[in-house]
């Protein structure tokens, strides 16, 4: 813990190197981080609002508020899972506490969704939906749960793909199910009674959940629903500081 | 551990598994569980030495004994499979040299990220950046990408970061050969400098004299063992005859 502190410098410039490479070449460059998340907006809408009709008051809104930090999650499950293996120059040759890459990975993510959070803003005051400010003072709370649950669920997929390489092919799936059997396209309320048990099982379901509170319903999240995403964003975060921390001492001899 | 005391290494093994055809994917671990086999390899063999605060080490031996291995267990890039190493201070080492440089990037936010990686804050490199650009001699050029740079800058410039991060301890590999033979001079006395301010020195090389020059001591590896340590210059009498008749009159 205090090592990883130490080595912050290098945390802030693999934050910055990311940020300010990943569009370079590009030539929307830094838009495309606006971009993307609009773009897949509208199919969604065009599908759920227009040909399956969901039956939800303002869909577009109700699913864009969950699409974002659902996408946030996602990449940490389908791109985390290569970045400790995509530096292995790093990692056979220097030392460094092996946790600074998956946390410089999640850390420029989540800043890549605060900034998209800037669009969503847009799209709520533009669409007359307006914000309530008191309970956006609840959003950096929410914010944080899910930096930690992804951090997490990076620090074990980034860990085991180095020594079972398919996984990364096979976490574009899990991600795809995943994002079926979270709440971010239809309400909690959908889901039948007897599966009920699974998806509070899911992390992701109550972070969804309180966002959605917060920015589509203009409520303070409950504390029931802040209590639960803690819990599972805690222990996901333990265990991937366990099964990381197990694995690390033969990144450079397996890579 | 001992306070005056930089690295104690105590009884440490290590194998590699050689694999003859390893295979990574679920399908080559579920199919050919055979396949996987492997053989391993004794590298290090109950290896136990320690240093003293501010001494010149040579590792000595042949190709494929077991120094380089030794240095990379010294960095905790790997870990051995027993035994125990123990480091006092903060570890620089100069064995893989520009690792982590980006080439897009300027010199000097390479100097940055790199020095980074070494673990220095903002505020150490801040004050050091003059120093390294002074090193390297690359004035000139140190706001270019360096990708445009030739071969010997960018070494120059690696060398430049590694040797100021002001370690505790310093690792050498082979590395030496940086630069024109000025710039090699200047390493060299560098390294003599920041020997004489109290920094640990631990060199692999086949270079005897440049051992000789710097270290104290030196430990000769044969097979993965400690066959001999002590005064340079003796230790490698013996081991030039070793290499001449295979084995010390």
């Amino acid at each position: 813990m205090k090592e990883i502190y130490a080595y912050r410098e290098m945390i802030f410039s693999l934050v910055k190197r990311d940020l300010k490479g990943r569009y370079k070449g590009s030539a929307l460059g830094f838009l495309w981080t606006f971009i993307n998340p609009l773009m897949q907006l509208c199919v969604y809408t065009l599908v759920f609002s227009q040909i399956m009709r969901a039956g939800v008051e303002d869909y577009y809104l109700f699913l864009f508020v969950a699409l974002i930090p659902w996408l946030f999650f996602s990449t940490c499950l389908t791109g985390g899972c290569v970045c400790v293996s995509s530096q292995q120059d790093l990692v056979k040759k220097i030392y460094f506490p092996r946790e600074v890459l998956p946390i410089a990975f999640v850390t420029s993510q989540f800043i890549n969704m605060i900034l998209s959070f800037v669009v969503v803003f847009c799209v709520l005051l533009i669409s007359g939906k307006g914000i309530n400010v008191l309970a956006i003072l609840c959003l950096p709370v929410i914010w944080i749960i899910e930096y930690i649950l992804g951090l997490g669920i990076t620090l074990i997929v980034s860990s085991v793909t180095i020594f079972l390489r398919d996984l990364e092919y096979v976490l574009g799936i899990i991600a795809m199910a995943w994002q079926f059997l979270t709440p971010v396209m239809y309400p909690r309320s959908l889901v039948p009674e007897k599966f009920m048990g699974l998806f509070l099982l899911n992390p992701m379901t109550p972070v969804i959940e309180a966002y959605r509170e917060i920015l589509y319903y203009k409520q303070i999240p409950e504390l029931r629903t802040l209590g639960h995403a803690v819990f599972m964003g805690v222990a996901l975060l333990a265990i991937g500081i366990v099964v990381f921390s197990k694995l690390k001492r033969d990144f450079a001899e397996e890579l | 551990m001992d306070k005056d005391m930089a690295i104690e290494v105590r009884h440490i093994t290590k194998k590699f598994k050689i694999f003859y055809d390893k295979g990574h994917t679920m399908k080559e671990l579920v199919l050919f569980k055979n396949r996987r086999k492997y053989e391993e390899r004794l590298v290090l063999d109950d290896i136990s030495f320690s240093i003293k605060k501010g001494e010149g080490v040579g590792l000595i031996g042949r190709n494929g004994c077991g120094k380089s291995t030794t240095l990379k267990l010294l960095t905790r890039i790997i870990y051995p499979n027993s035994g125990e190493i123990n480091i006092n201070g903060r570890v620089s080492s100069l064995i893989e040299l520009g690792a982590g440089f980006h080439p897009d990037m300027s010199g000097r936010e390479n100097i940055y990220i790199n020095a980074a990686i070494f673990g220095l804050t903002r505020k150490e490199i801040d004050a050091k950046v003059d120093e390294i650009i002074d090193f390297s001699e690359l004035w000139d050029y140190i706001d270019t990408p360096v990708r445009t740079y030739s071969t010997g800058m960018y070494m120059r410039l690696a060398f430049a970061v590694a040797i100021n991060v002001n370690a505790d301890i310093l690792l050498i590999d082979e590395i030496l050969a940086v630069g024109d033979a000025r710039f090699q001079e200047k390493c060299f006395n560098k390294m003599r400098e920041i020997k004489a301010r109290g920094t640990t020195i631990v060199i692999v090389s086949h270079s005897l004299e440049q051992i000789e020059a710097i270290c104290e001591k030196s430990i000769w590896i044969e097979h993965g063992k400690i066959k001999a340590e002590g005064e340079p210059k003796q230790i490698h009498k013996q081991y030039l005859e070793f290499m001449k008749n295979g084995y010390i009159e």
